[in-house]
């Protein structure tokens, strides 16, 4: 984001006081609800109940914190979301640096076609395979294992980080891998050796995109993966809510558990993810 | 390339790769057949045969609750389907729901990225409160405004009491619990379209507004005049995956209202998900799809010929 004004609307807001209300409207939108639930978290079940509701919490608590990994096995569902999250992370970015080095360097005959190909898979409604997917998972007996959501998760983001790097690899001149070819590098050597490391921070983008399309991914955890040991975070956080009675506060804490992963790779890498969401359309 | 094969292939042995790795030394089409191939793999298995299986189930009566093997019954999922006034009351929510928060989205993305381009000495915190709604899993969305909306100890009807209204049953109504979902939706995915459109602004060159101020045009005018028609190719790239994702809207309404009251807030891939997971109907729920991939299928061919038109 350059600070280059844009006059069109800036100067109608330019005085220090408006431009300090956009800035507080701006930064209640994004962080009041993820606020919210951090004050509920500290709340006491008392507190919390009394009328009318305070906003800041009185006397602040992490009970409840303990209480959501004593009630169910938060550190599980925690487990679970991070290797399908990395497991997959780790897929798409072997598979799409591969598929993009080809679109991006070898003068494919075909490369309008798979682009226009790979551009309409990255529209593609993943929620109507569920059916298919489920048939397929429970016949190769995948059904409640860590494959059965890595694969379709590889797939979701297959498309956009193999647009973002073929953009990248188009940005490292030829002339660096030739040079190390002369040196003795394989073509593939070249690759990892040579445009990956250059390419880093693109290959580093494209990972927490798809990072974070697996860490919020719902449905299929929840049609593929129901039993206790193998729930995503997502999946479990629902367990929480008993046939009568809904502990907010406990809710809360395990919410706030699971943003923050989360949320410290986006705020240590805020301009890379920016970047990385603006240089193509990519589902939201 | 031509070049750096001979190269290659005159330099001394010494010199090589090692010998496991010269198998990868291939000529351009079978290096692109290689490295294209795990894409290629992967995709067949996880959508080209679902598609064509989604098809063929579609065609048959195949409950796994029955244990009986799957029976072809040609359309009769499609006409039994046709008959439902629950898929009518899904897949008329679920257009509902896209008819108002796409254009909710946009409106409130557009405002978003108008304020976050206004020239703040400090960058970061603007930046962040627009990536941390698009980073919050939508299922957590869900949980956290269903919480918002509590009749009774939410922050929504406490700033109403506040202001002197009465709270609202937010949960109890189909009325207001799917203008809950809508306002949650909007929220949740307003940031991103924020952050495309104001990657947008920020290629406007600065100098066609000084050249419209130089020839007297008011900001209104060169809000409509410059900014919205050279912001539009990112808006319609923006609009179409949003469109597409709203389409399978899931999480936020499962997580807050479950679909109630009744089925008045439950969407076609609620529907979709109920008939395979939890009835096991799979012949139902793969016609029910089969309708939710052609809605998005037309989608995407507009998306298509957007982009090509733009090049």
């Amino acid at each position: 984001m350059s600070a280059v004004a844009n006059p069109g609307f800036s100067s109608l807001l330019s005085g220090r006081p408006l431009r300090f209300i956009a800035g507080g409207a701006l930064i209640v939108n994004g962080m009041f609800p993820a606020l919210w639930i951090l004050f509920t978290s500290l709340k006491t079940e008392a507190e919390l109940t009394a009328k009318p509701i305070t906003w800041v919490p009185h006397a602040p608590t992490l009970s409840n914190y303990m209480q959501a990994f004593s009630d169910q096995p938060l550190h599980i569902f925690l487990f679970n979301s991070f290797m399908v999250a990395l497991l997959s992370t780790g897929l798409t970015l072997l598979v799409s640096v591969l598929a993009a080095y080809a679109l991006a360097r070898l003068n494919l005959r075909y490369r309008g076609l798979i682009l226009s190909l790979i551009i309409a898979v990255s529209t593609f409604p993943l929620v109507t395979l569920l059916v298919p997917l489920f048939e397929i998972m429970r016949t190769l007996n995948l059904l409640n294992t860590w494959v059965a959501l890595v694969l379709p998760y590889t797939v979701l983001s297959l498309p956009v980080c193999t647009l973002m790097l073929v953009s990248f690899f188009e940005g490292i001149p030829r002339d660096l891998e030739n040079a190390a070819m002369i040196d003795g590098c394989t073509r593939m050597g070249a690759l990892f050796k040579v445009v990956v490391p250059l390419c880093a921070p693109g290959v580093f983008t494209a990972g927490i995109l798809a990072f974070v399309n697996a860490w919020d991914e719902f449905l299929l955890a929840l049609s593929f993966n129901s039993n206790p040991t193998l729930r995503t975070l997502p999946v479990g956080i629902q367990l929480y809510q008993g046939e009568f009675a809904f502990p907010w506060p406990v809710i809360s804490a395990a919410l706030v558990v699971g943003i923050v992963p989360v949320a410290v790779l986006i705020v240590i890498f805020q301009e890379r993810v920016v970047s990385g969401l603006t240089a193509g359309g990519i589902k939201g | 390339m031509t070049n750096t094969s001979t190269l290659i292939a005159a330099r001394p042995a010494d010199r090589g790769p090692p010998a496991w790795t010269r198998w990868l030394d291939l000529g351009d089409r079978a290096l692109a057949v290689v490295l294209l191939a795990p894409a290629a793999i992967l995709l067949a298995l996880i959508i080209v045969y679902p598609v064509l299986r989604l098809g063929y189930t579609s065609f048959f009566s195949l409950s796994l609750t029955s244990g009986l093997p799957g029976e072809f019954v040609g359309l009769e999922n499609y006409s039994l389907m046709l008959e439902d006034p629950v898929f009518w009351e899904t897949t008329w929510n679920t257009v509902l729901i896209t008819l108002i928060t796409v254009p909710g989205a946009l409106l409130a993305g557009l405002a978003l990225a108008l304020l976050a381009n206004l020239p703040f000495g400090v960058q970061w915190p603007v930046r962040l409160s627009l990536l941390i709604p698009w980073a919050l899993p939508l299922s957590f969305a869900g949980l956290i405004f269903a919480w918002f909306f509590h009749s009774e100890y939410g922050v929504v009807n406490d700033v109403l009491n506040r202001m002197g209204f009465e709270g609202i049953i937010w949960f109890n109504s189909p009325n207001w619990a799917f203008a809950a979902i809508c306002l949650t939706i909007i929220w949740k995915t307003s940031s991103f379209m924020a952050l495309i459109i104001l990657a947008g602004l920020q290629t406007i060159p600065r100098s066609l507004y000084e050249a419209a101020d130089v020839d007297g045009a008011g900001r209104i005018r060169q809000f409509f005049e410059i900014t919205l028609p050279l912001l539009k190719p990112s808006i319609v790239v923006a609009l179409i995956f949003r469109t597409i994702t709203a389409l399978q809207t899931f999480d936020i309404p499962y997580m807050m209202t479950g679909g109630g009251p009744g089925t008045s807030t439950a969407t076609l891939a609620m529907y979709i998900h109920q008939n395979t997971v939890s009835f096991l109907d799979l012949g139902y729920g793969s016609a029910l799809a089969v309708v939710m991939f052609a809605l998005s299928m037309c989608v995407t061919a507009v998306y298509l010929r957007a982009i090509r038109t733009k090049e």
